[in-house]
């Protein structure tokens, strides 16, 4: 009798690394697109500003460290104009650092919605590359602007065809960023100590990133430091791709995308097999 | 001709008790290793083995255990239960936000579950943009929401407010916002807990006449938990009781309501005295026996408002020659007295008297009672006074009423009431 019912989806305790199919997921795409919206309207709520922050994020960070690393301390730019040097280097930490932080606390941040409703989980991080893919393009906005002022005052010339490069860093890039938050979920959601890690992770990891220096001026015996972490290598390849200035080996690059591969893709399984069972331990 | 949506087949669910984190880590590692590495079974997953549903090792607690049923399509079950008989920890498995820790559901259909009322609000964003949260996270489509728009504002009554932030609302504006949203869901499956124990009593009918429609007209499949069993009787065609995570009884709503309530109600409405024990009394009168005696149709079930009740009880006369009376005095928990029935007065001496009122069913109304006994000489001068001599309760029993809020009034007496119709010149009896 009950063979012949055809039974459309079944829960049990067996988890699973694919997790949602696709079909699922498009199902869910109006949710996606509206927690886009929610997380986007909501960081600009009562601010006087508004979205104008996202702007005016990039444009601090940037005459800080005009001030500091080109004009106090003297840190070489490669003959680019600093400021666009810094801004273009800022614009693409800022999406690897959102993406990571916002996807790390997936489960914490979530816990009474996951708690109360389902949908596919993966539903929230990809929501977050994509409003922090938003915030980059209108960040880009910015760098096309000192670029073009740079351009006209002579200062440098425009890139070619070369430009097209930063398509595919800028993908690794959020990559990295989303597959090592996914992980770090994981471990949030169970260890809160964690979510203190984070921000420790991130600071270091903007040190050891070529954002404020070149990687032609640092040591030939330190090197491997800066090589080991792939983030060094996307960066380099960023201000190559606009800029035209940048120092890796095919080596760096190959080492950079299979490590990004490997950390989505971990990520992701990772995300679907454990981050089911995670709502009983959040 | 109904065919089974949702098959639930001999799940169990196992939470751990304590602190999870802190120091866990070692034994996490610990079970890892036994279970999966050197495929060992681990000790605490043995479901249906003790019979408390507390662990020996007391870390562990099974919430759910060896749940088998079928719900068939249009189907409208009711979970009762106690306070963490498992009925929460059900629906969470069976809207897929908690996984079982063994068994399988199996189901057709679109499901939605509404757990909570305002599922996804932002307290940031306005009433506008927090109906396509809500919406979209309780599994509308965007087209769906927009085409039920006009209506969920209507329903909820906030068109002014419509464009300021839902922080700014009152706690009911905010409920009928959420229960707007969720009541114009169209799944094939709806699974709700308790969120009708919020709002006022005039949004309460609200939600449960859409409830009634959906499940009515649409034919739709709802799983439903409630503490309020008018709601379960009215709405539901089927119940299952749950008991410390295990199935006490399923089937018809009726019998397992009523076997819930008779559960939970005090069954010994007797009170009785040996000769030589100190029983209440003085040098006029000594209580022997007290007791109360409901008629009911089966001796589960619970004493409900239309059982009628016999009160007897037994005292020792120590005097010759008297004229007695008694009242029987009925209060409600709260102290109000509902009534104050005298018996008639006669003369008797020394020696056992007995006496009987009968308190006729679909008299009281619902609620926890006691009541009194005074005894009078002479129809004036009160010799005795037996207070609280028994406590009981009086559950409600409601038919093909979509009322389901507290029936008001100290006593629910039906009285020949009836409305006529006005017509060809005369007043015609409808009913």
């Amino acid at each position: 009798m009950a063979d012949e019912i055809k039974w459309e989806w079944e829960i049990n305790k067996r988890t699973t690394w694919l997790g949602a199919s696709l079909r699922e997921l498009y199902q869910f795409k109006d949710l996606l697109f509206r927690l886009v919206r929610k997380d986007f309207l909501s960081s600009y709520q009562q601010t006087l500003l508004g979205p104008f922050w996202v702007l005016l994020q990039p444009i601090l960070t940037v005459l800080t460290s005009v001030l500091i690393f080109s004009k106090i301390i003297g840190v070489s730019t490669d003959g680019v104009p600093p400021l666009l040097y810094y801004l273009a280097g800022i614009t693409l930490w800022n999406l690897f650092s959102e993406i990571f932080l916002a996807t790390a606390v997936t489960f914490t941040q979530n816990a009474q919605v996951f708690s109360k409703v389902y949908f596919p989980r993966i539903i929230v991080p990809l929501s977050v590359v994509m409003l922090s893919g938003l915030r980059f393009l209108i960040q880009l906005l910015l760098l096309f602007i000192a670029l073009m002022y740079y351009y006209f005052t002579g200062d440098i010339s425009l890139p070619g065809s070369i430009i097209l490069l930063a398509i595919p860093v800028v993908i690794a890039t959020a990559g990295i960023g989303l597959g090592a938050g996914l992980i770090f979920s994981i471990f949030t959601a169970k260890y809160r100590d964690f979510l203190g890690l984070l921000q420790i992770i991130l600071r270091l990891l903007m040190f050891v990133c070529p954002i404020f220096y070149p990687m032609s001026i640092v040591p030939q015996k330190l090197k491997w430091i800066m090589s080991l972490n792939p983030l060094s290598t996307q960066f380099e390849l960023f201000r190559y791709a606009v800029l035209g200035k940048g120092l890796f080996t095919t080596g760096e690059v190959l080492y950079s995308m299979s490590f990004m591969v490997i950390l989505v893709a971990g990520g992701l399984l990772l995300f679907n097999k454990i981050g089911d069972k995670l709502i009983d331990v959040v | 001709m109904s065919d089974t949506m949702i098959q639930i087949d001999n799940i169990s669910k196992l939470y751990r008790l304590g602190t999870i984190g802190s120091g866990s880590l070692r034994r996490d590692l610990h079970q890892w290793w036994k279970s999966r590495v050197i495929k060992k079974d681990d000790p605490f997953f043995k479901p249906g083995q003790s019979a408390d549903n507390i662990s020996a090792e007391g870390n562990y607690l099974w919430a759910l255990r060896n749940i088998s049923f079928e719900i068939k399509e249009g189907e409208v079950c009711g979970i009762v239960g106690k306070n963490g008989a498992g009925k929460s920890t059900l629906l969470k498995v069976l809207s897929r936000i908690t996984r079982p820790t063994e068994g399988r559901v199996r189901g057709r259909g679109k499901i939605s579950s509404l757990l909570e009322i305002g599922t996804g609000f932002h307290s940031e964003l306005t009433g506008r943009e927090n109906i396509f949260i809500s919406g979209s996270m309780l599994g509308m489509k965007k087209a769906e929401i927009r085409k039920n728009f006009d209506e969920i504002v209507e329903f909820s009554g906030i068109s002014q407010f419509l464009d300021t932030p839902v922080k700014r609302y009152s706690s009911g504006m905010y409920v009928r916002l959420a229960f707007g949203v969720a009541a114009h869901l169209d799944p094939d499956i709806l699974i709700i807990d308790e969120v009708l124990a919020v709002g006022d009593a005039e949004f309460q009918k609200k939600c449960m006449g859409k409830m009634k429609d959906v499940s009515s007209q649409k034919g739709r499949t709802i799983i439903f938990v409630s503490h309020n069993m008018q709601a379960i009787n009215n709405l539901c065609t089927r119940a299952i009781w749950l008991q410390k995570g295990t199935i006490g009884c399923s089937g018809d709503t009726q019998t397992v309501v009523n076997k819930y309530l008779g559960a939970f109600q005090k069954k010994l409405w007797k009170e009785e005295w040996k000769p030589n024990e100190q029983a209440p009394g003085n040098e006029w009168i000594k209580m022997l026996s007290v007791e109360l005696i409901p008629q009911l149709p089966d001796p589960t079930a619970p004493i409900d408002i239309r059982t009628p009740l016999t009160v007897r009880f037994r005292f020792q006369n120590f005097n010759d020659q008297i004229n007695l009376s008694t009242n029987l005095v009925l209060f409600s928990l709260t102290g109000e007295c509902i009534f104050d029935v005298p018996s008639a007065s006669a003369d008797f001496d020394k020696g056992i008297i007995e006496g009987e009122c009968i308190i006729p069913g679909k008299f009281l109304n619902d609620g926890a009672y006691y009541f009194s006994l005074f005894f009078l000489k002479d129809s004036s001068r009160a010799i005795f006074e037996y207070e609280e001599c028994l406590h009981f309760d009086v559950e409600d029993y409601r038919e093909n009423i979509n009322w389901y809020d507290k029936w008001v009034g100290s006593v629910r007496p039906h009285f020949p009431f009836a409305l006529k119709e006005y017509r060809n010149g005369v007043y015609n009896k409808v009913v």
